[in-house]
């Protein structure tokens, strides 16, 4: 990150805002701020143009319509060229479908932005509930809350983000989500930084490529181990 | 003459409920209901031949809404009614079994369209859609889509809304009788896509259009803005009226209508308002008015097992008042106020959160589960 503050940009959230995923971008600044890294969170709806300078760009979980909205407007950005010049990328459910090379909304097959090699076709029944994941890139265990009808099935090449340990993850109940490079996809809601410091700070590093300086926040540590206690 | 299995079930259910209430000392609401649908599915439609019917339906304010209403009603003699919130399939047919005339129901979004279609209500009060307990719901636009199909097909039915809320609104647009309300305008936290067409709506400050025709610009009715509770005691009057009550000026105390319910704990008062989504707790939270504040957060299956949603909302307003979080996911609303900036005070239960304030007065705001615990 040579630039003087951390620009976190939260994509649409007035279309891909429905279940809570602008907490991400919130958590982010929060755990930044704590370490004296300058941070802001941008906001960019539908109708503006995504900025490229972005550090670290957030896609959240919506609705059919919306989610081909956004589609529409991100295929016509420089997302793809703010990712392949470093910037870091989290997908959350919806916003995860879209970065593939296809998936599903109203019945119909849609084109992705195809920054994963991935697809998601309709599952077989909806996917609500808790869910557990083990990343190898986190020490923790990962937790969340996923609600989604998708079955997201990962090209060859393309790692998932975890195993899943209680849940449905990519639909299959063995994997969830997609990592490649500086992108992340998962379909945990919670929102899932909120619920899992270590990932944020994950994300944190990618952006600033620095070690981060410890920062232990009491509370945050106590509710990651909560619910990782109460998902099995 | 009901049909004589009609009967049967109806003096079993009624037993039931009786005994449930004497013996068990439970409320025993929906109990008769649910045996009633089990002896005899068609209830619901037997039960509401000859009778007017009123339902009210939305995401907020269904309980207090139907309150005010059914007090309006009551001028014209007596009325079935919900005693609180058992609004559910089985709740309806339950508040059928009281052998009068008129009916007032609050009954659950997603059976609304079932319960329309068994007892051709006179009137349906459709009063806003927004996003609430999605582990259920999943979409608000798969809630809405419902609604209009119901609308379309209930063509004898008068449907009334408050179409400043676009979900309403694309409700409304497929009906045959309709009356629609707007109250100048305000955001709605969905309302970026056109739920009728899909497209990106069209916002000019409180007012939408959208390419397909869908706008809150005209009304059938159009009102000045105003509380929550203000807007429903409005549409109830308007029902009422549509209804052929001549009299229902301002019968209703607003304060009711926002289900504030003080009790008092040895030298504390505590003043409790309900918080189930992000549009209550907005609501709540603009209705703050003191210093000394105890949020109630739980997780079960009515108030929605996510609590995602509470990211969803600002509590910046609290900054600098005297805030207790408890509840059996408490945790997960402190660690949200925490990263807003917000100082509060986790604690294990809500005796230890009068204890905190020991004397004078407190605001509660109180997730579904623990507002019924606590109040009702």
């Amino acid at each position: 990150m040579p630039k003087s503050v951390l620009s976190i940009i939260r994509i649409h959230n007035e279309l891909l805002g429905t279940y809570g995923d602008r907490g991400n971008a919130d958590v982010l600044a929060f755990r930044a701020a704590a370490r004296g890294i300058k941070a802001e969170v941008v906001d960019i709806s539908y109708r503006e143009a995504l900025p490229e300078s972005g550090d670290i760009y957030l896609l959240g979980g919506a609705e059919d319509a919306a989610q081909v909205l956004s589609t529409e407007a991100l295929m016509k950005s420089g997302i793809k060229n703010a990712i392949d010049s470093g910037a870091t990328l989290l997908a959350i459910c919806a916003g995860f479908q879209i970065i593939g090379n296809s998936y599903y909304a109203h019945g119909a097959k849609c084109d992705g932005v195809g920054l994963l090699d991935m697809e998601t076709v309709p599952g077989t029944r909806r996917y609500v509930g808790d869910i557990k994941v083990h990343s190898p890139w986190c020490e923790s265990d990962i937790t969340g809350f996923e609600n989604h009808g998708g079955q997201t099935l990962l090209g060859k090449e393309l790692s998932p983000f975890g195993s899943v340990i209680s849940g449905f993850g990519n639909g299959d109940g063995q994997v969830d989500g997609a990592v490649d490079g500086n992108i992340f996809g998962t379909y945990m809601h919670g929102p899932v930084l909120a619920r899992n410091p270590e990932f944020a700070d994950l994300l944190l590093a990618r952006a600033t490529g620095k070690i981060l300086e410890p920062f232990i926040d009491e509370l945050a540590n106590r509710y990651a181990e909560v619910r990782r206690k109460v998902i099995n | 003459m009901k049909p004589a299995r009609l009967q049967f079930a109806l003096a079993v259910a009624s037993l039931a409920g009786l005994l449930s209430r004497r013996l068990l000392k439970r409320p025993g609401e929906t109990l008769p209901g649910r045996i009633l649908l089990a002896l005899y599915p068609n209830a619901l439609a037997e039960l509401s031949r000859g009778r007017r019917i009123i339902l009210v339906s939305g995401t907020n304010g269904k309980t207090s809404t139907t309150k005010a209403l059914a007090k309006f009603v009551a001028t014209l003699g007596e009325v079935a009614t919900s005693p609180s919130g058992s609004n559910l399939t089985r709740g309806a047919a339950g508040i059928l079994m009281q052998p009068h005339k008129l009916a007032v129901i609050e009954v659950d979004e997603l059976h609304l369209p079932g319960v329309v279609k068994a007892v051709h209500p006179e009137i349906v009060l459709l009063l806003n859609l927004t996003r609430d307990q999605l582990h259920r719901m999943h979409e608000v636009k798969r809630v809405a889509d419902r609604w209009h199909e119901m609308v379309k097909t209930n063509p004898t039915t008068l449907f009334i809304g408050d179409i400043d809320d676009p979900f309403i609104n694309y409700a409304l647009s497929s009906a045959t009788r309709k009356r629609s309300i707007s109250f100048g305008g305000r955001t709605h936290q969905d309302g970026a896509v056109c739920p009728q067409c899909g497209k990106y709506m069209n916002w000019n400050g409180v007012h939408y259009s959208s390419e397909c025709g869908l706008t809150n610009n005209t009304a059938d009715i159009s009102l000045p803005a105003g509380s929550a509770a203000y807007r429903n005691n409005e549409l109830a009057k308007i029902v009422a009226h549509e209804f052929g009550i001549t009299d229902s000026e301002g019968s209703t105390e607003l304060r009711e209508l926002e289900r504030r319910v003080v009790k008092q704990y040895g030298k504390v008062s505590a003043s409790f308002r309900l918080t189930k989504n992000p549009a209550s707790w907005v609501e709540a939270l603009a209705g703050v008015e003191g210093n000394r504040v105890i949020l109630i957060l739980n997780a079960r299956e009515v108030d929605g097992i996510d609590t995602s949603w509470l990211w969803d909302i600002s509590y910046a307003s609290l900054k600098g008042k005297e805030v207790v979080v408890t509840g059996e996911r408490g945790i997960d609303l402190a660690y949200r106020l925490h990263a807003e900036g917000v100082t509060a005070t986790l604690v294990e239960n809500f005796e230890s959160a009068l204890a905190h304030f020991a004397s004078g007065t407190v605001e509660v705001l109180a997730a579904y589960t623990a507002f019924h615990g606590l109040v009702m």
